[in-house]
């Protein structure tokens, strides 16, 4: 074993006796952007809603129940799509959720959802693996089109505004300790903290 | 109301000597007014004017006025709670456009049919009534005469009104509203059971596992019992509830099993459980062999449509829909096994998975369980059938008739058990479920009512639908409508009620409290006290009877139905009305008005006035001289008692919060047919079905067969029609509240999103729905409390401005003449 | 006229009775004569939820109205009824899993959420026990609480309020 990645090493370390370093340079700069660009665009793909619901189990549980909130369809027509809330913008994070997600594509080769029981049953694991992760990014997703400065508390019903004004502005409380089943139904809500 | 004499005299005083003085004298002595005579309320208790769960209600007078409502604590059905609707009982009598005289359709002073409506008095309203009924017995005879009344009629109201019609003018042309309610619930009973209503009670509710909705959203149409349903799922956590319908509403809130199927296939779901009962060996045979028998039914039976329908010539059995032949178990077994689960997965859309949960329900001979269900099933043209359907389930594991186990027919009005059948306003019926068509049954009625034999005719009158149609065909011509709203109700108005009601050789009368959409359509409009404005008794669906006083007067002229009835029959005399023939049977009516012999000289007189306690208004009683609604109760009771009908003597239910019928030695019947609860059961019987001549009910083999208008390429969208909670039926009362006005002030067409986008339509968009039949605009709404599956819209008919039933078709059950508004074909447009 | 009525229904002596009544029909004959000119004058169709259209004939439907989220309690109509919902509850779940409105009004959240708490009523069983939260036959809410849409009504409602009917009844004393 030691022999192999010794043998590996020194063949790395060795100049190279057939390529000159400028082709080696450009070449594996070329080959560096392919590979990056495929990388990338590939991982765009996947965070397209049309990507998503391309799951039935995505279209007809999530998705179906997005479709009547005010995330889906409001008065000026901006709508989160799923990515929009569900995955990270920054690089480092949006990979770690990308590692995190191929457990979901683990489900879907295994059945662990196809069917509305098993994910209502399920339901309370998969929004609470949602709420840890708000909760840790103090709603990052939330905060990527909901911005607390520039939030216009007299255009709020008086109810939000003082809400918004008090607990949210000390950062005591963050989004989803608040909005919790706005986009999606409830799971069962025994035991979390703010509901009894 | 009474004053305290020296304490208003010493008030009176002090006041005086304090205006001599110039100085002005508080009543009391803080911001808060505290004195008693200020502050008393007179309380009083009334069953409630919605639905038919007979919530009862306190209700606080003031001055001459309702001034608050609430749920009666003593009452056994609701505990003291209401729903929106029952809380605001207080404001449905103060609309501010109560009718408050007789108006009547004029032009240069005299009656007109396209004149405009103008104010008459009642002796005016009663001439041309008077008139117009006279012409048209002499022209036509007492077929062209008929009447629409109500579930919502009291039981005294339906018992005058039958009265009237079927011995006074010999007409059988009467027909309540609950025809289109729960008709077909009365067929069901009758053809299972041979007797009407149901077995158990709601004490089934706290006794049992598992409730199973059938195409029934209590949570908004029986609130009230919802709250029971759901202290029940939720305090005993091992409770299941199911729930089945067309699209998801509010009920699959606290569904453990919620089930979406396509219309008309609840038939093939009955017919799959039955089967599963069978496969898995669970059918209770001890029961089975000992208190069932088996009959094949007739199929293909037509839609209730008229006769020239191609539907209707096409069916086979449209002339003999009732016929039945005996089959064993082994035959019945054979036919329901056409009905797997996945064959009726596939017809129905509801998973394999759910259908055996839904049937273990059942089948587990461990598990207690209650069916409920209303318009889903009786709204159906093979209405008869699913309820025949699911009595077949609850007898083959014999799950019925003991605490828990309950086959469950609710009904809609507060009244359609206590006034429409069982006093029987239809018009095939006799009070005690006795019918015209039977020679023993009309001549024991003839008995009671001391009216020669032969006055009443054999023949069925027209029932609702045909009401409708009799009218446009000009074969019907004088029509009194009262306590209904039919031309908002009644299906396919655009094509039938409304023609109808204008044709000109009609004379149409409408009596109600507020100017309703009927009223509208109307020749002579007549204003109606309402609810605690008159002394009534109403029947509920688990058969308790409740009465109530009069609390306060009418607005202006506005009286009861019952008055009304009853002061027409004093402008007949029965030389006018009766032929020669009859007279001559019993000479001593000639020359007598139809008041008295109907009711003043007949058993219903016999109660004098001084028996209305004296602190009590009475409005009808004081004018006619006799305690009317007693005499009228009691005469009643007659066809019931000794028939497993048994009412209690009427003094009694102004005490009590209502009695189960049979009461019996003064004790009221929690479960019929079983030994030891029921005291018309044979000792050692165990269970008897005795309104079946060998005590055994019936377990029906029926199939499903398809609704006989479905969508197509043109009409693409099946629709449904219903109820929402804020509002009592077609709104006439509720929308004059105006917090249930502001909850829910129009009828919107519930839509899914997907059918919309396809539209290019979205939510609040203005759409036209049409039908074969009609047209209707309306606005989209795709989200809220009822989410439909694609393929399917709803729309309410409470609203008087966006008259869906316009659209809906005129199919009946060929049995129960019931129409089915659940099931026709539309499409959208935008506008 | 409701009045009159009131004063009808406390008149002990026939004869009086009798004669009030008189007056009252001749009062309402004139008003109801008074109505229907007017009636005649502006419509011919008299079902006011139809806002005089023919039955064959419909009005363009109003647009959606909004819910009043303005968080301003209304005055009840009398002690008993149920307080109506003050703010929209646009996708507020109540169901075998949640309840959505108990989360600001139930009694231990209501510090928090400075929400009116549920009345102690809520918290009897059938049989009138007071349990230690509330009783599951209370547990839908909308069944008796219902949000209010801005919207004028179709018909007004002339029921009288009892603090009305003292205040007349104090004010008559106090006259006297």
């Amino acid at each position: 074993m030691k022999k192999i990645i010794r043998l590996g090493w020194q063949t790395l370390r060795k100049p190279s006796a057939h390529f000159s370093l400028g082709f080696l340079v450009v070449g594996g700069f070329i080959s560096g952007v392919i590979f990056w660009g495929g990388f990338n665009t590939a991982l765009e793909l996947t965070n397209t809603e049309e990507f998503c619901i391309s799951c039935h189990e995505m279209e007809s549980n999530p998705y179906a129940e997005l479709k009547p909130t005010i995330h889906f369809s409001n008065r000026s027509g901006v709508r989160a799509t799923c990515p929009d809330c569900h995955v990270p913008h920054k690089w480092t994070d949006k990979i770690a959720r990308k590692m995190q997600a191929s457990k979901e594509v683990w489900g879907k080769v295994f059945g662990t959802i196809n069917t509305r029981e098993k994910f209502q049953n399920l339901r309370r694991h998969l929004a609470e693996n949602e709420w840890r992760r708000l909760k840790a990014n103090d709603s990052l997703e939330c905060r990527n089109c909901h911005n607390f400065d520039y939030m216009d508390f007299t255009e709020q019903s008086e109810r939000a505004a003082n809400q918004h004004s008090t607990s949210l502005a000390s950062g005591e409380k963050t989004c989803i300790d608040c909005h919790k089943g706005i986009a999606h139904q409830l799971p069962d809500m025994k035991g979390v903290e703010g509901w009894n | 109301m009474k004053l305290d004499r020296r304490e208003f005299m010493k008030a009176n005083a002090v006041a005086a000597a304090a205006a001599v003085a110039g100085i002005c004298v508080p009543a009391t002595a803080t911001n808060l007014i505290t004195g008693s005579n200020q502050t008393r309320l007179k309380w009083d208790k009334a069953p409630c004017r919605f639905c038919g769960t007979g919530c009862s209600v306190n209700v606080a007078t003031m001055d001459g006025k309702v001034v608050a409502t609430h749920g009666d604590i003593k009452s056994p059905v609701n505990k003291g709670l209401n729903c929106i609707k029952g809380y605001f009982l207080s404001k449905i009598m103060y609309g501010k456009d109560r009718l408050i005289s007789p108006m009547l359709r004029m032009k240069n002073g005299k009656f007109s049919k396209d004149g405009d409506f103008e104010p008459i008095s009642w002796e005016q309203a009663f001439d041309i009534m008077a008139e117009k009924a006279k012409q048209t017995l002499k022209d036509k005879g007492p077929t062209a005469i008929g009447m629409f009344g109500s579930g919502q009629w009291t039981v005294m109201e339906g018992y005058a009104a039958v009265k009237l019609m079927k011995a006074g003018f010999r007409s059988n042309n009467i027909d309540p509203n609950a025809r289109h309610c729960m008709a077909s619930a009365v067929g069901g009973f009758m053809r299972t059971f041979g007797i009407d209503e149901p077995m158990g009670c709601y004490d089934d509710i706290e006794a049992t596992d598992a409730m199973v909705l059938w195409g029934s959203n209590m949570s908004e149409m029986h609130p009230i019992l919802w709250t029971r349903i759901t202290d029940r799922r939720l305090s005993a956590p091992h409770v299941k509830v199911a729930v089945l319908s067309t699209y998801t509403h509010r009920s699959f809130d606290l569904a453990d099993n919620g089930m979406i199927f396509t219309p008309q296939t609840d038939l093939a779901i009955l017919n799959f459980i039955a089967n599963y009962i069978i496969q898995n060996k669970k059918v209770n045979f001890d029961f089975v062999n000992k208190h069932t028998n088996f009959r094949l039914g007739n199929t293909d039976i037509g839609y209730g449509l008229r006769p020239e329908h191609p539907l209707e010539k096409k069916a086979k059995n449209a002339d003999k829909a009732g016929g039945s032949k005996k089959i064993n178990f082994k035959q019945y077994a054979k036919f329901v096994s056409q009905y797997s689960a996945e064959s009726v997965s596939k017809l129905s859309g509801v998973s394999v998975k759910k259908l055996n949960e839904l049937a273990e329900l059942y089948a587990d001979p461990n598990k207690k369980v209650c069916s409920f269900w209303t318009m889903g099933f009786n709204q159906h043209t093979r209405g008869v059938w699913a309820n025949n359907l699911i009595y077949n389930i609850h007898l083959l594991t014999g799950k019925i008739s003991t605490p828990g186990n309950s086959p469950f027919s609710l009904t809609g009005q507060p009244s359609a058990c206590g006034t429409a059948r069982e006093v029987g306003t239809f018009s095939h019926r006799l009070p005690a479920d006795m019918v015209v068509a039977n020679p023993k049954h009309r001549k024991k009625a003839e008995k009671i009512w001391g009216l020669p034999d032969g006055t009443i005719p054999p023949k069925p009158g027209y029932h609702a639908v045909l009401q409708n149609r009799m009218l446009k065909d000009g074969k019907l011509n004088f029509y009194w409508v009262q306590c209904n709203n039919n031309m908002q109700a009644a299906a396919n108005i655009a094509q039938e009620a409304f023609p109808g009601y204008r044709n000109p050789n009609n004379f149409i009368v409408v009596s109600d409290p507020y100017p309703t959409v009927t009223a509208q359509a109307a020749d002579l409009v007549l204003p109606t006290a309402m609810w605690v404005e008159k002394e009534g008794a109403y029947g509920n669906a688990e058969r308790r009877t409740q009465s109530w006083y009069q609390m306060v007067n009418a607005p202006g002229e506005a009286r009861s139905d019952l008055w009304q009835l009853v002061e027409f029959s004093k402008r007949f005399t029965t030389d006018e009305v009766w032929s020669k023939d009859l007279l001559d049977k019993k000479p001593k009516l000639k020359g007598k008005t139809l008041f008295e012999v109907l009711f003043k000289d007949s058993d219903v007189g016999k109660f004098p006035l001084s028996e209305v306690p004296e602190e009590r208004l009475n409005q009808e009683s004081r004018d006619f001289g006799f305690y009317i609604q007693k005499g009228l109760f009691e005469e009643y009771a007659q066809f019931g008692r000794g028939k497993a009908h048994d009412l209690a003597p009427y003094d009694r239910y102004h005490q009590e919060r209502g009695l189960r019928w049979p009461v019996v030695d003064g004790k009221e019947t929690l479960w019929r047919f079983k030994e030891g609860s029921d005291p018309y059961v044979k000792p050692g019987a165990d269970f008897e079905f005795y309104g079946k001549p060998d005590g055994r009910a019936i377990i029906f083999a029926l199939p499903y067969e398809p609704a006989p208008e479905s969508p197509d390429e043109e009409y693409d969208l099946w629709l449904s029609t219903g109820r929402v909670i804020e509002h009592w039926h077609t709104g006439s009362m509720t929308q004059r509240v105006p917090e249930l006005y502001k909850a829910m002030p129009d009828a919107l067409v519930y839509m899914h999103p997907d059918d919309a986008k396809k539209r290019g339509m979205r939510r609040g968009d203005l759409v036209k729905i049409s039908s074969r039949r009609g047209s209707v605009q309306t606005r989209i709404e795709t989200r809220g409390r009822n989410q439909v599956p694609v393929g399917l819209v709803f729309m309410p008919f409470f609203d008087a401005s966006r008259l869906v039933n316009k659209l809906t078709l005129d199919a009946t059950d060929p049995l129960s003449k019931e129409t089915d508004y659940k099931k026709c074909a539309v499409k959208i447009e935008r506008v | 006229m409701n009045q009159l009525i009131a004063k009808r229904s406390l008149a002990n002596n026939e004869l009086l009775r009798s004669r009030v009544l008189t007056r009252l029909f001749s009062a309402l004959f004139l008003f109801a004569a008074v109505l229907s000119q007017m009636a005649l004058s502006t419509e011919k169709e008299i079902a006011t939820l139809r806002d005089e259209t023919a039955i064959d004939d419909q009005k363009r439907p109003a647009v959606l109205p909004k819910v009043d989220n303005s968080d301003i309690k209304k005055t009840r109509n009398y002690p008993m009824q149920p307080p109506l919902i003050p703010h929209t509850v646009r996708g507020y779940e109540v169901n075998l899993k949640v309840n959505k409105c108990m989360s600001c009004h139930s009694r231990s959240r209501t510090e928090d959420s400075q929400a009116p708490m549920v009345s102690v009523t809520h918290f009897m069983d059938r049989d009138g026990n007071f349990l230690a939260e509330i009783s599951p036959r209370r547990y839908f809410c909308n069944q008796c609480h219902v949000t209010q849409m801005k919207t004028k009504e179709l018909v007004e409602n002339t029921f009288v309020d009892m603090h009305q009917l003292m205040k007349e009844k104090q004010s008559k004393n106090s006259n006297r």
